[in-house]
């Protein structure tokens, strides 16, 4: 069974002015347990309208969303309890720091859920160290640690709540390409150890190209396109009809296809493209 | 070509509560040339940032000195007029929009030099058209998205006729269709206006397009010259927690499997064609 | 959503009222709201309200939107008139019913609270929908101006005001963004007693402050690179003059105090 899925879902804003716009349009999609989605889109395509309503911080104009096949909008409780099964990440997290030290900041989610004390403990090193935060850390103030650190520290923070599914939106904003790696390092590493179902909203396609197994696209509040990374990046030249930056190599192949080079235009890492070039001149990949 | 900014020896460290202080930037040399497009990469704590901001004597150096057109920043009485000949866009979109109308805040800069109305109007208008935002002259900034914010900043700076523009992480924080409006808005202002540009990032793709790439490491220039001649260098990169431009990458990966691509292969479009050429000579197409 | 909200409520135009200068719109608001508090007779009140009628006309503002800035005030509208209608104890009683008593004196004055809170409204948000805040800010300072001879910082405060309304969208947005990480985060902001509810505050209120003072540092440091030194030797893009169309809108409204000052001699007062 899905451990998300999504009916149906739309969502407008404004909704009793003539000023009403539909972020979000019939909207369905599957997510099976220990994947990792990534979601792409231009701003203002309706991802982070999207995103909001996995754990409920947003309710649909229309549709469903479901947790383990229950329907997070059934009741009050559920609803509330949802917060917790899908830890949202927003963009720019470091932004919402506002405990005296690391430490109590990344306790503020477990210690809403209730937990007793040597639990939430626990968890909160637990999260510290999937986000590489040293123990040194952890008594200083949020606002003394560097832009990077920061970041890692309000990502520990939606970790230590545990949940079933990690949402990240964009959390390699404005960092540089070391900065980026560490993160998309460590959300892999999480993954492939705790098993949980990560979702990464990001601009960035060679992101997603590198870690996703599913990608959907959003295009005007719809979903463009979803399934599999191959099977989204295979359609090179939708993606760049909608504006959206598909990885530079995929755009050099569709150039080369284009003056008439019979080349795949499937490809989007370097690792493809270089095999896919050296087959076109008929030599082997020196690997 | 001769030198607008220029940089001798100059150190720089932040005023901090602990004795020892850590210089951000450290006898650095450097010479920004007239017209040209000079992109300043670096990680995150590389010093790239600082040496922005001693460009037009936000910080003053601790050490050494910066001239700009050979006026010594560290006194205060060239301040105003280093300023007005050195602008800057900053990262932060919504942090350097002073008024509630679009056009209003382009008016600010030549506002604050005493320029007369009418020509305000004019400069407004030209800067606005320049970056392709007169439409929305009459719009709030706050319903602009991020790239159209920045090329309001970049019009505001314009409007003032400066000589140069320095963006400091401009693109960082916006999504890609705003950098590229960004980008070409700025190699635009480059090419057409004869505006010199500093260029601070860290997007590799970006620093592809400069003239002139200063890379900076642990507040000291690591490496300087074209990109085609700072992206050779491969081992710099690693060592300066940079990386290849993706197009750089695919080529670099080709050349390693003993595929001879001749000319520049640093952009998706100089890669494609350097590409194509090879395919044709070996008769593949 | 939040990007749709206005800075003030400015409507872009082309009309009469949008052409007028900020300064004579805002010394005429003023002296309209002052001369309807003069208003003792229907005939003077009568006066008033035709003369917002027709500057409304001349605005083009739509009702519609007339109506909307009516909206919050409607319980004091309301609260006003009922007040006025029973509490009134004298003039003639045309109505009693147990303790409830009803006087033509009770029943003029709620007529005069309601219509003077109404007109007082109305005009004011035209001046708002015809004025950009920039003309708005600028205009207060122009009249202000004076005020510098005895060391009022008044370019600053005019610039103070300014941006304040450039950042009220901005910080709206970004509370909106932290309440949503909180929240995220299980962050519970509708329960619990008083001091509860008050902690809970702090989780936004922090970061708020933190972005807010960093905001401000970044945007100090845009304006000097900017060269903005104060007010000494700036210039201003939108030079106000004076032309004829606001000399008329001068003259109409001496005429219209005039006139209710007339109308108030020969006609009795009626509350």
């Amino acid at each position: 069974m899905a451990v998300l899925e999504v009916r149906a879902l739309s969502h407008s804003y404004g909704a009793k002015t003539q000023l009403q716009v539909r972020a979000v349009n019939n909207v369905s999609l599957r997510v099976e347990a220990g994947e990792l989605l990534g979601v792409i889109g231009h701003t203002g395509s309706g991802k982070s309208t999207l995103i909001q309503h996995f754990n409920g911080l947003l309710t649909p104009s229309a549709g469903e969303v479901l947790l383990d096949g229950e329907n997070i909008f059934k009741d009050k409780q559920t609803t509330h309890a949802a917060r917790f099964r899908v830890g949202l990440c927003f963009q720019y997290p470091e932004y919402q720091l506002f405990e005296e030290t690391v430490y109590k900041d990344i306790a503020f989610g477990p210690r809403n859920m209730k937990l007793a004390d040597d639990e939430i403990d626990r968890r909160v090193r637990k999260a510290a160290q999937f986000v590489g935060l040293p123990d040194a850390l952890l008594n200083k103030s949020p606002f003394d640690l560097s832009g990077g650190e920061k970041r890692r520290a309000a990502i520990a923070g939606v970790m230590a709540m545990e949940p079933e599914i990690l949402v990240l939106d964009e959390p390699t904003a404005g960092l540089d390409p070391k900065g980026r790696d560490t993160i998309l390092n460590l959300v892999e590493n999480y993954r492939k150890e705790t098993g949980s179902t990560v979702i990464l909203v990001s601009h960035s396609m060679e992101d997603i190209a590198r870690l996703a197994t599913k990608a959907l696209v959003m295009n005007r509040g719809e979903a463009a396109l979803f399934g599999t990374v191959d099977e989204v990046f295979s359609q090179g030249e939708k993606l760049v009809s909608m504006g959206l930056d598909v990885p530079a190599v995929t755009r050099i192949f569709l150039s080369l296809h284009a003056r008439g080079v019979p080349v795949r235009t499937d490809v989007y890492t370097t690792e493809q493209a270089t095999a896919e070039y050296l087959r076109l001149l008929g030599k082997g990949a020196r690997v | 070509m001769d030198t607008i900014i220029q940089l001798k020896n100059v150190s720089f460290a932040y005023e901090t509560e602990e004795e020892e202080k850590t210089l951000a930037v450290k006898n650095v040399d450097l010479e920004v040339r007239r017209g040209e497009f000079l992109a300043v990469v670096g990680h995150n704590g590389s010093g790239k940032s600082t040496l922005a901001k001693l460009f037009n004597a936000i910080h003053l150096p601790t050490e050494g000195q910066v001239l700009v057109e050979g006026m010594d920043t560290a006194d205060e009485a060239n301040v105003y007029d280093v300023r007005r000949r050195v602008g800057m866009v900053f990262q932060n979109p919504d942090n350097q929009i002073v008024a509630t109308i679009v056009e209003d805040d382009v008016a600010f800069g030549p506002e604050n030099l005493g320029v007369p109305a009418a020509e305000i109007r004019e400069r407004v208008d030209d800067a606005l058209r320049a970056v392709g935002m007169y439409e929305y002259r009459l719009y709030e900034p706050h319903k602009l998205s991020g790239g159209q914010k920045q090329r309001v900043a970049v019009a505001g700076i314009i409007a003032m006729r400066t000589d140069c523009v320095i963006f400091d992480e401009s693109t960082a924080m916006i999504d890609p269709k705003g950098r590229r409006e960004v980008l070409e808005t700025v190699r635009k202002l480059n090419r057409e206006l004869g505006i010199t540009v500093i260029f601070i990032t860290h997007f590799m793709e970006e620093a592809a397009l400069a003239d002139r790439v200063v890379v900076m490491d642990g507040g000291s220039v690591a490496a300087e010259g074209t990109p085609a001649e700072v992206f050779a260098d491969t081992a710099l990169l690693r060592r300066t927690g940079l990386e290849l431009p993706p197009a750089a990458q695919l080529a670099a990966a080709l050349r390693e499997n003993g595929v001879a691509l001749d000319g520049d292969t640093l952009t998706p479009e100089t890669c494609a064609d350097a590409l194509f050429r090879a395919a044709q000579k070996a008769g593949v197409v | 959503m939040i990007r749709d909200i206005t800075i003030g409520q400015y409507l872009s135009g082309t009309s009469f009222m949008h052409k007028l200068d900020a300064r004579v719109k805002i010394v005429c608001t003023f002296a309209y709201i002052i001369t309807i508090f003069l208003c003792k007779n229907f005939w003077s009140l009568g006066l008033m309200v035709a003369f917002a009628a027709l500057m409304t006309l001349l605005s083009r503002v739509p009702v519609r939107m007339l109506l909307r800035s009516l909206r919050p005030v409607a319980f004091i509208l309301l609260f006003t008139a009922v007040l006025n209608l029973f509490y009134t104890k004298t003039g003639n009683v045309l109505f009693q019913w147990k303790f409830l008593m009803l006087t033509d004196k009770g029943l003029f004055t709620a007529i005069f609270m309601a219509v003077r809170i109404l007109s007082l409204v109305s005009v004011s948000a035209l001046l708002t929908y015809t004025t950009t805040p920039t003309a708005l800010t600028d205009g207060i300072e122009k009249l202000l101006s004076p005020l510098k001879l005895i060391k009022v910082p008044v370019h600053s405060l005019a610039m103070m005001m300014t941006l304040a309304l450039r950042f009220i969208p901005t910080l709206i947005e970004e509370i909106d963004r932290i309440m949503s990480a909180q929240k995220a985060r299980g962050a519970d902001l509708e329960t619990g007693g008083f001091i509860q509810r008050a902690k809970a505050l702090l989780p936004i209120l922090i970061p708020l402050f933190v972005s807010a003072f960093r905001r401000a540092y970044e945007l100090a440091f845009a304006m000097e690179c900017r060269c903005y030194r104060g007010g000494e030797g700036r210039t201003r893009m939108k030079q106000m003059k004076l032309g004829v169309r606001d000399a008329v809108t001068a003259v109409a409204f001496v005429a219209l105090i005039a006139g209710v000052v007339l109308l108030s001699r020969f006609f009795p007062a009626v509350i």
